[in-house]
């Protein structure tokens, strides 16, 4: 969710938050201690880099930004769960099968 | 320090917790989102946010957060290892009674030897447990940083403790002290997980950089 919201262009640990909050409907609340422990370990694999720093209120911000690894990492991730809800969909859904139908005459759909 | 708002000095007494190394470069902005996010008129960190963060702190001071999940479950084992370890030993204490008529039922000629021996026993226990449950954490921690000493302790730690309940078993341990041997069980299968986890493939990377994060650590 992190690298979801870093899609977009770099964003503060404040405004990541928010962002996991909506992209997840409300459904997932981070929490500053979580979103640090999981910014530090996508930092050590290279997948998030500090994009710049800024001092607002007298308040340090950071701003975070996906690196091409990140990027393909998350590209990957998003195919692989896109691939196993189309599965889903295509078992919750099977399209009628014409043949089948045809053979049984009588059959109420 | 003083001056400030009681809400930013909860925050920062709880931030106090992480490594320094980390706290160097991430305090003012970790403070800088915790105000951000609190409530309008909050005057004290919630018990959440304040369990997240010191979740986060052990986290990290144990090196977990740049570990793979083979090595943060094992870590978790070993430390309910040392909770195991524990009620291990408050269970000698509180069947410590029973145990010596179960000795004494079993042989009553000897009645005053075998109550002698029961009393070493568990004075014995009372002696070492405490240190099987520092050993432990120590192996614990040390598994979290990715240290190869660990893992190798880790190992020679359930080969040991194995070779201790096969010797319990074998002297009737069972019939004497039969909660306190399924409590030592319980602790022996979380250490074989522990290690069955460590010894994974996915595992092996982490140790392989083991002088990176030493160098790290160092540094905390």
């Amino acid at each position: 969710m992190i690298l979801t919201a870093l899609a977009d262009g770099s964003q503060h640990g404040y405004g990541i938050i928010g962002d996991v909050a909506a992209i997840s409907a409300g459904r997932i609340r981070l929490r500053a201690g979580t979103l640090y422990a999981a910014l530090d370990r996508l930092r050590a694999d290279g997948l998030v880099a500090v994009d710049r720093e800024e001092v607002v209120d007298n308040r340090l911000r950071r701003y975070y930004r996906l690196t091409s690894e990140g990027t393909a990492r998350l590209a990957a991730e998003a195919a692989r769960l896109q691939a196993n809800a189309s599965a889903a969909f295509a078992r919750l859904n099977p399209a009628p099968n014409p043949i089948l139908f045809g053979s049984l005459p009588g059959v109420v759909l | 320090m003083n001056s400030m708002p009681p809400l930013e000095r909860g925050y920062r007494r709880l931030v106090a917790c992480y490594p320094r190394s980390f706290r160097k470069e991430n305090e003012e902005e970790i403070i800088a989102v915790l105000l951000a996010t609190a409530f309008p008129g909050q005057q004290r960190p919630g018990i959440a946010e304040s369990f997240d963060l010191l979740r986060g702190a052990a986290r990290m001071r144990m090196g977990l957060t740049r570990a793979p999940h083979s090595v943060v479950t094992a870590v978790r084992l070993m430390c309910l290892g040392a909770v195991g370890q524990s009620l291990t030993l408050i269970t000698v204490l509180v069947t410590w009674g029973s145990m010596r008529s179960a000795a004494a039922h079993h042989y009553p000629q000897y009645t005053a030897q075998v109550s002698r021996i029961v009393n070493d026993d568990v004075r014995g226990d009372a002696a070492l447990l405490p240190v099987l449950v520092v050993i432990w954490l120590l192996v614990a921690w040390g598994n979290g940083r990715g240290n190869q000493w660990a893992r190798v302790a880790a190992i020679a730690f359930a080969v040991l403790y194995t070779l201790v309940l096969c010797a319990e078993l074998s002297q009737g341990v069972a019939t004497v002290a039969p909660a306190a041997l399924i409590m030592s069980g319980v602790t022996w299968a979380l250490g074989v997980a522990a290690v069955v986890f460590i010894l994974q493939p996915r595992s092996w990377p982490y140790y392989a950089i083991q002088p990176a994060i030493s160098r790290q650590g160092a540094a905390l």
